[in-house]
């Protein structure tokens, strides 16, 4: 029989799992993975529950074991050499003024362009963004989660939907 | 803020920035209520903040996309109820002291047993360890901004009966004269390891935080293959007849030796 302390791990933790598959499956495109790391995830914080702070994020604590378990996968490894340009100071928000009027054309009722887009953002865009629209947490966690300073979560999160808005605009000549 | 952003827009229309924090709530009252006074007269950035939430409320749909399979959450709890289960923390466990060896033969051992881990230690990692990743996680966990060690406090005095009935081994301390130039205790925690009960020291060197992981070496007689480094952390380990150690953190290699080696030297105080 589990003991309570288990017991109430389970019950913060257990009503987490659509989202924490849901992304695990965004970080590895992968089904079988995707549920070995969610299971890792919960077992790993599971055995780390004590050191959990009452009072803080539950949800971005487990996102963060989910990210750092992520990292030790062979997908995750391959990921982690890659090196993301893009947060490089220089190349960013030289462009972005954010949506301009034309931007508000863009069709967002098309699931499947929507889906592509997504698809085709650069992963350290879609994790931040996914983290931040789907997830709702919050900047200064997202940071945490992912070990990087909340400027570049800023930054990642402006230069994914500015992806995305250009990425949904040739759509709306086809679909017109 | 001016109420008159029409007339200049080029400074008074919100950055992209200060758009996006506002569409994810990120903005403090204030500076929210600055730019629900501009949105008022302006209807560019009415727009703008428009198209930013729709797309936002549209990613969102997107984004929750992979539903798990119907079996897979029973296969979890399954797996979960399967573990070692964590009990209370405030455990009266009747612990039985184990006394340390005091021979002059046990410091020379234990000086070839520290050099020889330490040499090994310095490896690459190449294949993933489990033990590994679960050091990493749990030092990094210290590394966040939320968290609090159970124990703070530099006095070895208190940090070590802290564990007194917690952990059923027990361990010495070195005096902080006897830790290495710019050593720090700084707190201690009690935390699993390899699914063993095991005391979480943490130290500072130079600035760099140090997580020194205590186990008992009657439950796990080895440590199995770990990588001298991982993601930029130097993982290096001691034992002792009765202890593994495990350090990691990203300090110079050579400091982090120095500390295991006080560590090792202060559970043969005779």
């Amino acid at each position: 029989m589990p003991s309570s302390r288990t017991e109430d791990f389970e019950q913060l933790a257990l009503p987490l799992f659509p989202s924490l598959y849901n992304h695990a499956f965004w970080l590895t495109r992968n089904q079988a993975e995707a549920e070995d790391l969610a299971q890792e995830t919960f077992t790993k914080s599971l055995r780390a529950f004590d050191s959990f702070q009452p009072g803080t994020n539950f949800k971005a604590w487990m996102f963060r074991i989910l990210r750092n378990s992520f990292l030790t996968t062979r997908t995750g490894i391959a990921a982690s050499r890659t090196v993301f340009l893009e947060d490089h100071p220089e190349t960013l928000d030289t462009a972005d003024r954010g949506p301009t009027p034309e931007d508000n054309l863009i069709r967002l009722d098309n699931q499947a362009a929507l889906h592509a887009a997504l698809e085709q953002l650069p992963p350290p865009l879609r994790e931040a963004l996914l983290l931040c629209d789907v997830e709702e947490i919050k900047y200064k966690d997202i940071a945490n989660i992912l070990d990087v300073p909340i400027g570049t979560v800023m930054s990642r999160i402006s230069r994914a939907r500015r992806t995305l808005r250009q990425l949904l605009q040739p759509q709306l000549g086809e679909s017109l | 803020m001016s109420q008159t952003p029409q007339t200049n827009p080029a400074i008074e229309h919100l950055s992209p920035g200060t758009l996006n924090a506002f569409i994810d709530g990120e903005l403090s009252p204030a500076e929210r209520q600055a730019v629900e006074q501009h949105l008022a007269t302006c209807h560019a950035c009415t727009l703008r903040v428009l198209s930013a939430t729709q797309l936002k409320t549209a990613t969102a749909g997107a984004g929750r996309r992979f539903v798990p399979p119907p079996e897979a959450l029973s296969r979890l709890t399954a797996q979960l109820r399967s573990q070692p289960q964590i009990e209370p923390l405030p455990q009266k466990r009747k612990s039985t002291p184990i006394h340390l060896v005091r021979t002059a033969i046990w410091a020379t051992l234990a000086a070839a047993i520290l050099l020889t881990v330490s040499l090994l230690g310095w490896r690459e990692l190449h294949p993933p360890s489990t033990l590994a990743a679960e050091l990493l996680d749990q030092h990094l966990a210290t590394l966040s901004s939320g968290a609090t060690p159970q124990v703070i406090s530099t006095d070895r005095h208190t940090v070590k009966p802290w564990f007194q009935g917690r952990l059923p081994f027990s361990f010495n301390l070195p005096d902080n004269t006897a830790l290495p130039p710019d050593t720090v205790l700084k707190g201690a925690d009690l935390t699993y390891l390899n699914n063993q009960p095991a005391a979480l020291l943490l130290f500072t060197i130079h600035k760099h935080e140090v997580s020194v992981f205590l186990t008992q070496r009657a439950t796990s007689p080895t440590l199995g293959d770990l990588p001298g480094t991982r993601r930029g952390f130097t993982i290096h380990s001691a034992t002792t007849p009765d202890l593994h150690m495990i350090a990691v953190s990203d300090v110079n290699p050579a400091d982090l030796d120095l500390l295991l080696a006080a560590l090792v030297q202060a559970q043969n105080p005779g």
